[in-house]
C-alpha cells in the first residue's frame, strides 16, 4: 500500500531544503486534494494560512473519523504513525507554525499514549521544536466538521460556526488554521519524497454485508463492482451507501459506474472518503434508513432548528413506517421534509443527513410502499 | 466571536472534564460546580459542555460502561441482537446501570470498528467480532 511507505523523515529534511514557499509550490504541483471528503487542494489551503496576517499559526491533524463505515485514519494512525506525524511536521514548517494539535475521537483513545510515544521518538529524531498535543475529543460526530473542532478544543461546545471567516484566516483562538485529515497529512511526505507517488490512490472502507471487509487502496476511476468484488459480498447486493452522508445507489443499476467524485454524482451520491457500507438484497432499505436516521437524531448538535426537530420528525415517521403504522401519503411527506432539512440546515451534518433518505425514496421506493401495504 | 471574547479562558475545559470522567467514571453535580470554581467558567457553560459530548455522563455510571456500536456496519452484523443478548444478561435496559453499580449499557454511534462489526467498547477498550459466547466470556471476566 502506498499509504504504509516510510519516509523516515527524509521527506521532513528535503522540505527544509526547498524552503516553506517551495514546499507549498510542490504540494500543489504534485496535486495533493483533501481526504476528509471534500477534495480541496492542500498546497492553496497552506498557502492561504502562511499568507494571512498573523503572529501565531495553528496545525490540526483532523483525526476524529466520525463517519459511520470509515476506519482508514485508524488504521493508518495505529500501522504508519510515523508518516503522519512527518506530515504534521512538513505543514507546520510550511506554514510557520510552532504548535500543532491532533484532534483524536474519543473513540480512540486506545491509540493515544502509543502515538504519544511516536510523536515523542519522531521530534527528537527531527531536532524539531514543534509542539504536537493530542486532544482527545468525547464522542461527538459534529466534531469532524472543521469550524465544530475549533469550537472543542477551544474548550465549548461543539458547534459549527458560521463561514466565511474560514478557518484559514480566523481559525483556533481567531489564528489561521490548516485543518487536514490524518489520511491527507500522511499523503504529504510520500508526495514530498517520491516521484511515482500517485495523487489519485485511494483508500476505500469497505463494510457492512461483505466476508471481507476492510480498507483497500485502489485508484480512482475503478468500477463499483470491481471495488465492492473485493471485499467478497454476503449474498447479492442490493446497495451501496457512501456512509451515511453521501446517500445510497443501487448496486446492480451502477455496478459500472466508475468511481470518481464528479461520477458519483451522477448516481446522487457523494464519493466523500470512499467509504462503502454494502447492504444486501436480503435487507429492506427502510430497516436500513431507520438505522441512519437514528444515527443522525442522535449526533444532531442541536444548533439549527432544521436539523435537529427534522432528524428527530423523520426518525419518528420512519418508525412508524417500519411497523406498517403510515398512510401512503406519509412518504410524500417524508420526502418533503427529507429536502426541507437538506436544504435549510446550517452544516453539513444536517445539509446530508437525509441524502440517504431522499436516494432511498427514489431507488427503492417499493420497499416503503411495501411496509405501508402490510 | 462573541463567545470568544465573553469566555477567554475555555481552554482546556474538555480535557478537564475527561479526566473527572475518567477518574470517577461520572462527572457529579459537585465536580461541576468545582471545576467552575477552578476555573472560573459559568456553571451554565460547564454543564453545557458536559452535556454535550457523548462520553462525558452527569449521571452515576457503573463502573464497567459499555458502549454497543449501532451504526450501519455493526447494524448489518446483528448489533441488535447483541445489544438484546447484552440486556438479557445484566437484566437492565440500554442507558441504565445495574443495581450492584458494576455495568452500564449505551447504544453508541459508529467506533471506527466497522471491519470487526459488530463491536463493543468497555471503557473505551474496543472488542469486536463478538458472538455471544465471547461476549459471555468478557462480562465474566468484568465480574
Amino acid at each position: 500500500m502506498q499509504i504504509l511507505k516510510k519516509t523516515n523523515l527524509k521527506a521532513f529534511e528535503k522540505a527544509k531544503k526547498l524552503g516553506p514557499e517551495g514546499v507549498i509550490s510542490l504540494i500543489k504541483e504534485k496535486g495533493l486534494a483533501g481526504r476528509g471528503g471534500a477534495g480541496f487542494p492542500t498546497g492553496t489551503k497552506w498557502e492561504m494560512v502562511r499568507n494571512a496576517e498573523a503572529d501565531e499559526r495553528y496545525v490540526i491533524c483532523n483525526a476524529d473519523e466520525g463517519e459511520p463505515g470509515t476506519f482508514k485514519d485508524r488504521m493508518i494512525i495505529e500501522k504508519n504513525p510515523e508518516t503522519l506525524i512527518e506530515g504534521i511536521l512538513i505543514a507546520s514548517y510550511a506554514v510557520g507554525a510552532k504548535k500543532a494539535f491532533i484532534y483524536l475521537r474519543g473513540e480512540y483513545t486506545c491509540l493515544k499514549s502509543k502515538l504519544n510515544k511516536k510523536i515523542k521518538e519522531v521530534l527528537s529524531k527531527a531536532k524539531s521544536d514543534l509542539k504536537i498535543e493530542i486532544f482527545v475529543g468525547a464522542g461527538a460526530y459534529v466534531c469532524g466538521e472543521e469550524t465544530a473542532i475549533l469550537a472543542s478544543i477551544e474548550g465549548k461546545r461543539g458547534h459549527p460556526k458560521v463561514r466565511p471567516p474560514y478557518p484559514t484566516t480566523y481559525g483556533l483562538f481567531g489564528k489561521p488554521t490548516v485543518i487536514n485529515n490524518v489520511e491527507t497529512l500522511t499523503n504529504v511526505p510520500l508526495a514530498v519524497m517520491f516521484d511515482d507517488w500517485n495523487k489519485d490512490t485511494r483508500l476505500h472502507c469497505i463494510s457492512g454485508d461483505v466476508e471481507k471487509p476492510g480498507v483497500y487502496e485502489a485508484p480512482l476511476g475503478e468500477k463499483l463492482s470491481q471495488a465492492i468484488e473485493r471485499a467478497k459480498p454476503k449474498g447479492k447486493p442490493k446497495a451501496v451507501y457512501f456512509g451515511c452522508f453521501g446517500g445510497c445507489m443501487p448496486y446492480e443499476k451502477f455496478r459500472d459506474l466508475e468511481l470518481r467524485p464528479e461520477k458519483v454524482c451522477e448516481g446522487e451520491c457523494m464519493l466523500g472518503s470512499c467509504t462503502m457500507i454494502v447492504v444486501s438484497e436480503k435487507r429492506s432499505i427502510v430497516d436500513v434508513a431507520t438505522n441512519i436516521a437514528k444515527f443522525y437524531e442522535f449526533e444532531s448538535c442541536g444548533k439549527c432548528t432544521p436539523c435537529r426537530e427534522g432528524t428527530m420528525r423523520v426518525l419518528a415517521m420512519l418508525q412508524n413506517i417500519s411497523v406498517g403504522d403510515a398512510k401512503p401519503e406519509d412518504i410524500d411527506t417524508l420526502q418533503e421534509l427529507a429536502e426541507v432539512i437538506k436544504e435549510t440546515s446550517f452544516c453539513g451534518l444536517g445539509q446530508t443527513a437525509t441524502s440517504h433518505l431522499i436516494n432511498a425514496l427514489k431507488f427503492f421506493r417499493k420497499d416503503f410502499e411495501d411496509r405501508i401495504k402490510k | 466571536m462573541e463567545d470568544k471574547e465573553a469566555y477567554p479562558d475555555c481552554l482546556g475545559l474538555l480535557p478537564k472534564l475527561e479526566k473527572e470522567q475518567a477518574k470517577k467514571g461520572w462527572i457529579s453535580e459537585q465536580a461541576l460546580k468545582r471545576i467552575s470554581k477552578e476555573t472560573g467558567i459559568p456553571i451554565s457553560r460547564v454543564y453545557g459542555v458536559a452535556t454535550f459530548y457523548a462520553h462525558l455522563h452527569t449521571e452515576k455510571q457503573g463502573k464497567y460502561i459499555i458502549e454497543i456500536c449501532n451504526s450501519p456496519s455493526c447494524y448489518l452484523n446483528s448489533s441488535l441482537n447483541l445489544i438484546k443478548f447484552i440486556e438479557k444478561e445484566l437484566k437492565i435496559k440500554s442507558g441504565q446501570t445495574t443495581k450492584n453499580g458494576k455495568f452500564s449499557i449505551h447504544i453508541c454511534s459508529c467506533i471506527g470498528c466497522c471491519d470487526k462489526a459488530p463491536a463493543m467498547m468497555i471503557n473505551k477498550k474496543v472488542y469486536g467480532n463478538l458472538t455471544e459466547e465471547k461476549v459471555k466470556k468478557i462480562l465474566k471476566k468484568c465480574r
